[in-house]
C-alpha cells in the first residue's frame, strides 16, 4: 500500500500521471454516480406523488364506506391514515365513529321552519338563512365568521384538521369542503392542504420529508435498505436515517453526537467562523475568498500560508511533495508534576483546542463545499461557454471541468465528515488515529491541489482571445488530479468503513513519519 | 382610541353584562378601554370563598371573538385550545364562577393552592377561607 513507503504516494501519483491520458479520465465520484448505484433504496416524491399516494387512500375509505372524499378525509385524518382500523370501527359501529368524528348523518339542530332571520351567535348580527352556512350539525354562522374561525384555526396550525363546528359542545367536522368554498385566500387554502398532506407523511414510516429549507418534496424509502443515502428531487443529498447531510462513510452516531456538540459549543467557537485571519507574517487580516486553503498574502507581503494551520503554504504544497500535516491533532503532552487544579485547567484548555481542531476543519470544508457548488454552477452556465467558444473545444472535451468540480464537492464532504471522526477516535488507539491522519493528509493534500488547480488555473484560458498551447497541459493535469485525488478519496473512505482496521499490514513505517 | 371601531358584538355583550348581569357577577368595561373589563366575582356561598369577592381583569384581545379573552393568571381549559367563538365574557366569567365553587385541583387556579389542595383537602379549605378573609374581604 501506499502508505508503507514515504516516497510511495509521490511516485503512485506519478505513475497515474503518466499512466492516464488526458482525454479518457472519467473517474470521480460524483453525487450523480452515487445516485445511480443506490437509487433502489428509495423514490424522490414530489408534493404531486405524495397527494396522489394520500387520494389513493381517501378514495378507498369513500368507496367501501360509501361517503363523500372530504368525509373519508375527516375520518382520516382523525385515526391518523390508519385504513384499516377506520374500516374495522365503521363496519363494528357506523354509529359510533360518525359521533366520535363528528360526521352527523341529519342536523342534530333545526330552526323554527319560516323563520325569516337567524341570529349568528358570533358577531351576533341577524341574516338570512341563504347567507348563512352550518357543517353536518345544522349550526348555522353567517359566512364572514366562518370564514374568521376556519382562518384563525389554520392559522394555528395541524390543530386545524380535527376542526369542529364553533356552536359550544358540538363535535360536527368542518372539513376542506368548508375550508374550500368558505375561504378565498389562496395562501390559507394551501396552508390547510399541505398540514393535511404533513399528517399523512408523519404517520407513514416509509416516507420523510427532505431536510432541505424551502424544499416541499419527500423521499419513499424501502425498508430495511442497508444504504441511508438518499437524494431528494432538488438535489439535496441526506441520510434516511438521521436526515443530516449525506454523510458516508461517517456514522450516524458519530454525526448525531458531533452536530450536538456544535450546537452546545456555538457560543464558544463563533470567531472560528470569521472569514478572515491575521496573516501569520505581517500580522494584516486576508480575507479567504476563494475554495482551497492555500492562502496569498496581498503584496508587498505576498506571504503564501495555509489557512486551517498558518504555516507556511510551501510546507504542504507540492513544491515540496513534502508531508501534509495540517489534519494531525497533536494533543498537548501532559509532561511533569502538575498540581490537581492545574490539571484540572490543563485538561479543559486542551479539551477545547482538540474541539476546535476539529470543528474548524469541519466547518472550513463546509464552507468550502458551498463555495465549490456555486463555482460548478458558475462552470456549467458560463465558463464553458466561453471556453467552447475560445479555446475550441467541444463540450465533450470539456466535461473534465465539471467532473473536476463534482470530485471537489463530493471529497469536500467526505472531508468535512471525517473530521467530525477524527474527534471520536479513540483515545487509547494511537495506530488507529496516525492511520486515519496518514490517509486523511493524503486525500487532503490531493484535494487542496485539484481545487486549486481547478480554481486558480483554469482563469488564464477564461481570458484568452485564441486558443492556447497548453490548455491541452492542463487539461492533463486536472484530470489526473482528479483521478489521484479520486483514489486516495477512496482509500479513506474504505479504511473508515472498515473501522480503520489495518488487514494485513503488520509494520506500519507511518510510525516513523514526522 | 380604539373605542371607536369597537365590533358590534362587543358593544351588544356589553349591554347585555350590564343590563342583565349574571348574579353574583359584575363586569364593567373602563372608560379609556373598552376591552378592558374590570371584574368582581362573590365568593359562592357553602363554598371556601364565601364571604370574599374576587376581582379579575379581563382584556379581549384584537382578535376577539375568534381568540379567547384574557384572564391573567386564571387556568380555565375554555381559555384555550377549548375557546369557541360562541362563547362569551358571560359564559367565561360563569366557568371561573363555578370553579371557586368546586375547586378541581387537576385544572388548578392558581398551581400553589393546587398543591395545598391535593395534599391536604382541610387545610386547604381553612386556607382559603383565611385568604378570602385577609385578601378579598370587602374592599
Ligand atoms: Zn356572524
Ligand atoms: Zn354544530
Ligand atoms: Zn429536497
Ligand atoms: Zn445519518
Ligand atoms: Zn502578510
Ligand atoms: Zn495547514
Amino acid at each position: 500500500m501506499d502508505f508503507e513507503d514515504e516516497d510511495g504516494y509521490t511516485d503512485a501519483e506519478e505513475e497515474e500521471l503518466d499512466s492516464q491520458g488526458g482525454s479518457d479520465v472519467g473517474g470521480h465520484l460524483s453525487e450523480e454516480d452515487e445516485n445511480k448505484d443506490c437509487g433502489h433504496n428509495h423514490t424522490a416524491l414530489c408534493e404531486a406523488d405524495i397527494r396522489n399516494l394520500q387520494e389513493q387512500v381517501i378514495t378507498e375509505v369513500s368507496s367501501v364506506l360509501n361517503i363523500t372524499k372530504y368525509s373519508a378525509t375527516v375520518l382520516l385524518s382523525q385515526y391518523n391514515w390508519d385504513l384499516n382500523k377506520v374500516k374495522d370501527d365503521w363496519f363494528a359501529d357506523e354509529e359510533k365513529v360518525r359521533n366520535k368524528v363528528g360526521l352527523m348523518e341529519k342536523p342534530v339542530h333545526n330552526y323554527p321552519p319560516g323563520k325569516k332571520e337567524i341570529n349568528c351567535r358570533i358577531c351576533f348580527d341577524d341574516f338570512l338563512p341563504r347567507d348563512m352556512v352550518s357543517a353536518s350539525c345544522g349550526h348555522m354562522f353567517c359566512k364572514l365568521c366562518w370564514k374568521g374561525y376556519i382562518t384563525t384555526s389554520i392559522n394555528d396550525g395541524p390543530g386545524c384538521l380535527t376542526m369542529r363546528c364553533p356552536e359550544i359542545k358540538c363535535v360536527a367536522a368542518v372539513g376542506e369542503d368548508m375550508v374550500n368554498t368558505l375561504i378565498s385566500n389562496e395562501e390559507i387554502k394551501r396552508k390547510y392542504s399541505r398540514l393535511l398532506l404533513c399528517s399523512y407523511v408523519e404517520v407513514k414510516r416509509n416516507v420523510k420529508w427532505c431536510p432541505a429549507p424551502d424544499c416541499d418534496s419527500a423521499v419513499e424509502f424501502v425498508m430495511g435498505s442497508e444504504m441511508f443515502d438518499v437524494v431528494c428531487n432538488c438535489k439535496y443529498n441526506f441520510c434516511w436515517n438521521c436526515l443530516e447531510e449525506t454523510h458516508r462513510p461517517v456514522e450516524c452516531d458519530t454525526v448525531v453526537k458531533w452536530m450536538l456538540k456544535n450546537s452546545a459549543e456555538s457560543e464558544n467557537v463563533t470567531w472560528i467562523l470569521a472569514n478572515s485571519k491575521p496573516c501569520p507574517k505581517c500580522k494584516r487580516p486576508i480575507q479567504k475568498n476563494a475554495g482551497c486553503m492555500h492562502m496569498t498574502c496581498t503584496p508587498p507581503c505576498k506571504n503564501e500560508f495555509c489557512w486551517l494551520c498558518l504555516g507556511s503554504w510551501a510546507s504542504h504544497g507540492e513544491k515540496t511533495g513534502g508531508f501534509y500535516a495540517c489534519n494531525r491533532y497533536e494533543a498537548a503532552k501532559q509532561k511533569g508534576l502538575y498540581g490537581e487544579e492545574e490539571k484540572r485547567r490543563e485538561m479543559a484548555k486542551s479539551m477545547i483546542e482538540k474541539y476546535t481542531h476539529y470543528y474548524e476543519r469541519w466547518q472550513a470544508n463546509n464552507k468550502s463545499r458551498t463555495k465549490a457548488v456555486a463555482d460548478l454552477h458558475q462552470v456549467e452556465t458560463v465558463q464553458i461557454n466561453i471556453l467552447r467558444d475560445g479555446q475550441g473545444e467541444s463540450d465533450a472535451q470539456l466535461k473534465f471541468i465539471t467532473e473536476a468540480w463534482e470530485q471537489i464537492i463530493e471529497c469536500r464532504r467526505v472531508l468535512k465528515w471525517t473530521y467530525a471522526s477524527g474527534f471520536y477516535l479513540p483515545e487509547d488507539e494511537p495506530e488507529k488515529r496516525q492511520f486515519f491522519e496518514f490517509l486523511q493528509g493524503d486525500a487532503e493534500s490531493g484535494l487542496e491541489r485539484l481545487h486549486e488547480c481547478a480554481e486558480k488555473e483554469l482563469v488564464r484560458f477564461l481570458d484568452a482571445k485564441e486558443p492556447l498551447e497548453d490548455f491541452k497541459e492542463f487539461k492533463i493535469k486536472l484530470s489526473n488530479l482528479t483521478s489521484v485525488t479520486k483514489k486516495y478519496f477512496e482509500n479513506l473512505v474504505r479504511a473508515l468503513e472498515n473501522d480503520l482496521a489495518q488487514e494485513g499490514i503488520t509494520s506500519c513505517k507511518v510510525q516513523g513519519r514526522p | 382610541m380604539a373605542n371607536s371601531n369597537l365590533p358590534r358584538r362587543i358593544i351588544k355583550e356589553t349591554q347585555r353584562l350590564l343590563s342583565e348581569p349574571a348574579p353574583g357577577i359584575s363586569a364593567s368595561p373602563s372608560e379609556e378601554n373598552m376591552r378592558y373589563f374590570n371584574v368582581m366575582i362573590l365568593g359562592p356561598s357553602q363554598s371556601p370563598y364565601e364571604g370574599g369577592v374576587f376581582k379579575l381583569e379581563l382584556f379581549l384581545p384584537e382578535e376577539y371573538p375568534m381568540a379567547a379573552p384574557k384572564l391573567g393568571r386564571i387556568c380555565l381549559d375554555i381559555l384555550k385550545d377549548k375557546w369557541s367563538p360562541a362563547l362569551q365574557i358571560r359564559t367565561v366569567l360563569l366557568s371561573i364562577q363555578a370553579l371557586l365553587s368546586a375547586p378541581n385541583p387537576d385544572d388548578p387556579l392558581s398551581e400553589n393552592i393546587a398543591k395545598h389542595w391535593k395534599a391536604n383537602e382541610t387545610e386547604a379549605v381553612e386556607t382559603a377561607k383565611e385568604w378570602t378573609h385577609l385578601y378579598a374581604s370587602g374592599e
